[in-house]
Formats: C-alpha cells, sequence, structure tokens
C-alpha cells in the first residue's frame, strides 16, 4: 500500500508524540534504578552520575526479589497455560456450535471482563476462606489459588480473541480432514491449530501481561509465600517515604521479560493480532 | 461403489421447510451422479449427509450394501471436495497430498509413491513443494482433487468444486473430472447448479427443487422429456418458452390447445393424459430450439415481431412478441432476423412439451417402473 508522503510523516509524528508521553515516565525512572540512594530525589534531577547496580542488588538479595520473580513467573505462567488449554477448546465449540443459550453465554463471558476485581477479589477470599476452615482445603496463599482466580479476567479474553480466529476459518478446512481420515479432534490438531498458532501466541501474550501486572487480586489472595513482583514493588512504598531507586529497579524487573517477551515474539503477535485484516 | 439413500430427510432447527424432504435414490457402481438444482434445494445438505457432516432426522444410507447412516466420516470410504476450501494452508501441495494417508499410517515410501502418483494423475507433479501461496486457484483446486482421491475412496463426493475458477479453467478441469472418472472406475456424486456443467458431465442427473428429487435421467431425459415444469423450465438456456392455457377435444378426435392469443393442434402423445387428467388447465411448453422462422403461415404457426436479437455466435437467440407472450427463438446466425420484422413461428409438434397446471407434472406418460 503506498502512503503519501505528507500523510507518513504525520503519522510519524503523531506516533512519536504518544510514544513519548508513555516512554518519558519510564525512562525516567528507569534512570533512577541506577542512581545511589543520595541522588535518587535530589532537586534539579541528576543527570549525570556513575551508574550503580545496589538497588537491584538490594532489591534481589535483601528484599528476597528472586522469590518475587518465581512467584510472579510461576502464577503468570500457570494462569496462561489453564486459560489456553481451557479457553481455546471452548472458542472452538462457541465458533463451530449453536447450542442452547450459547449466545448469551459469550456475552455474560465479556462482561465478566468489565467486573471490578474488587467485586470478584472479596468472594474469592470468602470462598477460600470457607473451603480452607469448611472442607479444609487451603488455597490462599498458594499458587493454584491465584491462578484459579486468574481465570476470571483470563478466560473470557482467550475464549474472545479466540473464537474469532475460528470463526475466520472456513469449517471446511476441519471437515476436509474428518472425511479424510481424521477425528474432529485429530482435525482440530493437526489442521486448525498451525493456523491459529499466530493467534493463540498473541493471545497469551496479552493474557500473560494481564497475570504478569495484576496487584489487586494479588494483595487479597496471596501471602507471605506467593507474593508476587507487583506487590513486592508497593513494599518500597512506605508510611513515611517512598525509596524511589528500589521502587524503580523492581519496575524495571517487571517491565523487562514482558518487552523481552514482546520483541521476541512480535511477528507472531503482529500476524495474530492482525489475523485476517492483512495479509 | 452403489451408494442408496432411502426415505432421507433432513430439517434444519431454524427453518419451516425440510432442507432435505424424505428423498430416495439409487447410484450405481461406477456412475457419475449429478445433483441439480437451484440455490437452496438441498444438494449440499444431501452430500454432507452421505459423507457424515450432517446427521439425517431419519433415513438410512449405504454404500455398497453396507448402512453407513451412523458412522464417523472418517469411517465412510468417502472423499469429498469442497466449494470454498482447497488446500490446508499451513502445508505444501505434497504435504497436503500426504495428508489423508497419514492417517492410516502408512510407510513413507508408500506415501512417498501414492502422492506422486496422485500428483500426476491431475498434472501437478511439478508444483509439489509449492505453498498455498505459490499455486493458482485451479492449481489449488486439483491438490484438494488429488487429496480426495489419494485414498481410493468408494465414493467420491464433489460439492461445486469448480464454482469459484474462471469460465475457462472451469471448462477445462471438467473434462478433467470426466477423465479422472474414467481412470479410475469409482463412484463420483458431483453437485452443480450450472446446468451445463451437469449437461457435460454426468451419465445420471438428479433434479432437485426444495428438498425433493424432481427427476432422475441420463442428460438427454431430463433435457428432452422433462417430468415436470420445474425442470423443464430449469434445465437449459436459454429456458424453454412456456405459457398456461385449456386443453380441449378438437373436432378431429385429437387435442386442441387454447393458449393466450393463439391455438394450436396437441400432437397425439398427450392425448391419453389428458383424457385422464382432471380439469383442463395445461402449461405449454416449447424450446429456443424447436422454434423455426418460417415465411408463410401454416399450421402450427403464430406470427409475431422481434423485439430484440442476442448474438450467440454461430446463432441468434431472437426475441419475437406474440400479443403479450414474448417467445425465444433460436436460429443460425445467417438466416436471422431484423428487430421490428414480422415473423412466423413455426412449433415443431414432436417437440413440444404439456404439463397439468395443476399439479405441475408431464402430461406425456412414463412407464410406472421408473421412480418419480
Ligand atoms: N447449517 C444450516 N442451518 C440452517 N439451515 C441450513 C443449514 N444448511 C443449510 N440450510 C438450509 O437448508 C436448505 C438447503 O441448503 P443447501 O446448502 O443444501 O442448499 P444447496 O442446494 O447446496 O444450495 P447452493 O446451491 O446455494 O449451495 C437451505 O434452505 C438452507 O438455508
Ligand atoms: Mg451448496
Amino acid at each position: 500500500m503506498r502512503v503519501p508522503t505528507s500523510e507518513r510523516a504525520l503519522a510519524y509524528v503523531i506516533l512519536i508524540a504518544l510514544a513519548a508521553l508513555v516512554l518519558i515516565p519510564v525512562l525516567f525512572g528507569s534512570i533512577t534504578a541506577f542512581k545511589p540512594q543520595i541522588i535518587w530525589v535530589s532537586s534539579p534531577p541528576t543527570w549525570i552520575f556513575e551508574p550503580t547496580l545496589e538497588n537491584f542488588e538490594f532489591v534481589f538479595i535483601q528484599r528476597k526479589g528472586w522469590q518475587y520473580l518465581r512467584n510472579s513467573l510461576i502464577i503468570s505462567s500457570g494462569s496462561v497455560i489453564i486459560a489456553l488449554l481451557l479457553g481455546v477448546p471452548a472458542a472452538y465449540a462457541f465458533a463451530r456450535f449453536r447450542f442452547r443459550g450459547s449466545k448469551a453465554l459469550m456475552q455474560w463471558l465479556i462482561s465478566l471482563r468489565m467486573i471490578p476485581p474488587i467485586v470478584v477479589g472479596l468472594p474469592f477470599y470468602a470462598m477460600f476462606l470457607f473451603l480452607e476452615r469448611g472442607l479444609n482445603i487451603g488455597l490462599r496463599d498458594t499458587y493454584p489459588g491465584l491462578i484459579i482466580t486468574y481465570q476470571t479476567f483470563l478466560l473470557p479474553l482467550v475464549i474472545w480473541m479466540m473464537r474469532g480466529y475460528f470463526v475466520e476459518l472456513p469449517a471446511a478446512m476441519e471437515e476436509s480432514a474428518m472425511v479424510e481420515g481424521y477425528t474432529r479432534l485429530g482435525a482440530l490438531l493437526r489442521v486448525v491449530l498451525p493456523v491459529v498458532w499466530p493467534g493463540i501466541v498473541a493471545t497469551a501474550i496479552l493474557n500473560f501481561i494481564f497475570a504478569w501486572n495484576e496487584f489487586f487480586l494479588a494483595l487479597i489472595l496471596s501471602g507471605n509465600r506467593t507474593s508476587t513482583l507487583p506487590m513486592s514493588a508497593g513494599t518500597y512504598i512506605v508510611r513515611t517515604r517512598v525509596e524511589w531507586g528500589n521502587l524503580f529497579a523492581v519496575n524495571l524487573i517487571i517491565m523487562v521479560p514482558v518487552i523481552v517477551l514482546t520483541i521476541i515474539l512480535r511477528r507472531q503477535l503482529v500476524k495474530g493480532l492482525t489475523f485476517g485484516i492483512l495479509e | 461403489m452403489k451408494v442408496v439413500l432411502n426415505d432421507l430427510v433432513k430439517n434444519f432447527a431454524n427453518s419451516e421447510r425440510a432442507a432435505v424432504n424424505r428423498i430416495n435414490l439409487v447410484i450405481d457402481d461406477g456412475e457419475l451422479a449429478v445433483l441439480l438444482g437451484p440455490s437452496g434445494c438441498g444438494k449440499t445438505t444431501t452430500l454432507r449427509m452421505i459423507a457424515g457432516l450432517e446427521q439425517p432426522d431419519s433415513g438410512r444410507i449405504t454404500i455398497a450394501d453396507r448402512d453407513i447412516t451412523d458412522l464417523a466420516p472418517k469411517d465412510r470410504r468417502v472423499a469429498m471436495v469442497f466449494q470454498n476450501f482447497s488446500m490446508y494452508p499451513t502445508m505444501n501441495v505434497y504435504d497436503n497430498i500426504a495428508f489423508p494417508l497419514h492417517a492410516i499410517k502408512m510407510d513413507r515410501k508408500a506415501i512417498d509413491q501414492t502422492v506422486r502418483e496422485m500428483a500426476r494423475l491431475v498434472n501437478i507433479d511439478h508444483l509439489l513443494e509449492r505453498g498455498v501461496r505459490q499455486v493458482s486457484g485451479g492449481e489449488a483446486q486439483r491438490v484438494a482433487l488429488a487429496r480426495a482421491m489419494v485414498r481410493r475412496p468408494e465414493v467420491f463426493l464433489m460439492d461445486e468444486p469448480l464454482s469459484n475458477l474462471d469460465a475457462k479453467l472451469r471448462v477445462q478441469l471438467r473434462t478433467e473430472i470426466k477423465r479422472l472418472h474414467q481412470d479410475t472406475g469409482t463412484t463420483f456424486i458431483f453437485v452443480t447448479h450450472d446446468q451445463e456443467e451437469a449437461m457435460t458431465l454426468g451419465d445420471k442427473i438428479i433434479v432437485m427443487n426444495q428438498g425433493d428429487i424432481q427427476q432422475v435421467g441420463t442428460p438427454h431425459e431430463v433435457f428432452f422429456a422433462p417430468r415436470n415444469a420445474f425442470v423443464a423450465n430449469f434445465v437449459g438456456t436459454p429456458s424453454m418458452n412456456m405459457l398456461r392455457g385449456r386443453a380441449r377435444a378438437g373436432d378431429d378426435g385429437g387435442f386442441r390447445a387454447e393458449l393466450p392469443g393463439f391455438e394450436l393442434r396437441l400432437p397425439d402423445r398427450f392425448a391419453a393424459g389428458l383424457r385422464r387428467m382432471r380439469g383442463d388447465q395445461v402449461i405449454w411448453g416449447i424450446r429456443p430450439e424447436a422454434i423455426r422462422l418460417v415465411a408463410a403461415p401454416a399450421e402450427n404457426t403464430v406470427t409475431g415481431e422481434v423485439e430484440l436479437v442476442e448474438a450467440l455466435g454461430s446463432r441468434d437467440l431472437i426475441f419475437a412478441r406474440v400479443g403479450e407472450q414474448l417467445f425465444g427463438v433460436i436460429v443460425d446466425a445467417l438466416e436471422s432476423a431484423q428487430v421490428g420484422d414480422t415473423c412466423h413461428l413455426h412449433f415443431d409438434g414432436a417437440k413440444m412439451h404439456l404439463f397439468n397446471a395443476e399439479t405441475e407434472d408431464s402430461l406425456l406418460q412414463f412407464s410406472a417402473a421408473e421412480p418419480a
């Protein structure tokens, strides 16, 4: 597609302005993460200094950053894997079969995305408490506890995104495979999944980011054992002061995996997010 | 293998009319049968029930005397080519053709041999490494044919496989399908709404309308001896001229038709049918090819005025107005007429058709043994 140079220039100006709006605070914070404590909040800000890793060292070693990172990785990956395992087949069913209430169910699923986390968090807390006291099933401050809770938000996203990809594909594709000697499941695994793979990657990334960034539910439902990185960031804002350098060090640790993941998978991500729009 | 459909019924939940309405059909071993009918008449639904992609509400399907009604598609030993799908997009041509063979766990050498053989059969053996974006629509459709044939199905189902191709390619592939049928001797069931395609391909044509089978016969039979007004009207382009009128006994013992604006003597072959008919309302029909332009009025001619002339190549299609009625007439281009000319249309009695206006059934007598 040919776009006139003037339009292209305008597009770049707008995109750069928007990017700057988002990136400048991030950049400023990220620089602070490498500042020694004495100049964290110097005014005016110090721009020239010798970068140090002491904030990272403090966050990782003194304040058990490794543990939070591990918890975040386990909970986010676990949530995404479970959401994909349950959501992809569900999305396929919604795309291909009409059954009693299928439409209403889809609408209910999207409405789940609009609920504020607190509406979900407190009932989950109450439920976990009940399971613990009544049935001796401990879910508070466990990985499964958070992973289950996150499905409330991840499953609808997986189902809605993946249904879109499946609907785009002609049903004749798997029907052809079914006539050619495969079961529906076999057809799904061998011919449909390879085609929607970029969509699955895009869905996985978006879901991973949600779980990775999630703060509120983790605050209510996790504890010492399962605290995540965003929660640990909260611990650097205490009543009397904010430990800016440490806070931004944690922020960087939170951001880097997401950025790396997106860069590695960016081709699939773009393909997945523009599925059916671009060739 | 012989395919038998027995009282097959299919209703879809959200429609009041049955998509397929208790049909009975026998397709003999090795036959190339064509399901022909207008859009929505139930052709695809019938084919999908044979493939097992749609479950009939009632009725049975047998292939070679094996009842397959309740089998999964994969166990029916049929193959199917779809209208809007040809190649698995993540596999190249070779892997597409090999795909059905992996389902039966054939060893690699045998797969390789079979794939190459099939590719040669449909002239795509030079494209084996190509991906879906590197082949044309016609080539992709050949891949679908090869993939369908590769497991040597007992019945080969094709749902308008050529309708997305341009006219020239369509004719070319049509010939290749015919050849493929002759080479393999497999039973083919081919769906189309294009009656020319049906005529050129079919050993047997099954004309369907609104979920019912209207007529089963050779291309000649459905063209020259349509069993009812629907088949008469649907088969043949340009379509048959048809007029409603009244039949009455003439002075000479034969029958005459009173049609809007003129009267005709009807051939005696309709007499028995007319005598048995209740009422006297008929539909009279004649194909554009069965009308001749003559120099002067005579018996079974009417006089009209040429209103439109369309060139068809070696022949012209003339539209002549006789009173309210517009007649399509096909004439040799060299003997054509001019717009505004007065013309005398002669109707060949041997090529007239007559139908009961109420039932729309032909008034020709068909032997009772033939299924309607
Ligand atoms: N999945 C479905 N759900 C509801 N109705 C359907 C479904 N499939 C087909 N029908 C209806 O059944 C009837 C027959 O459809 P079918 O697809 O068999 O027609 P067709 O003869 O193949 O037409 P075409 O030439 O347009 O392909 C139509 O009225 C159609 O609307
Ligand atoms: Mg159809």
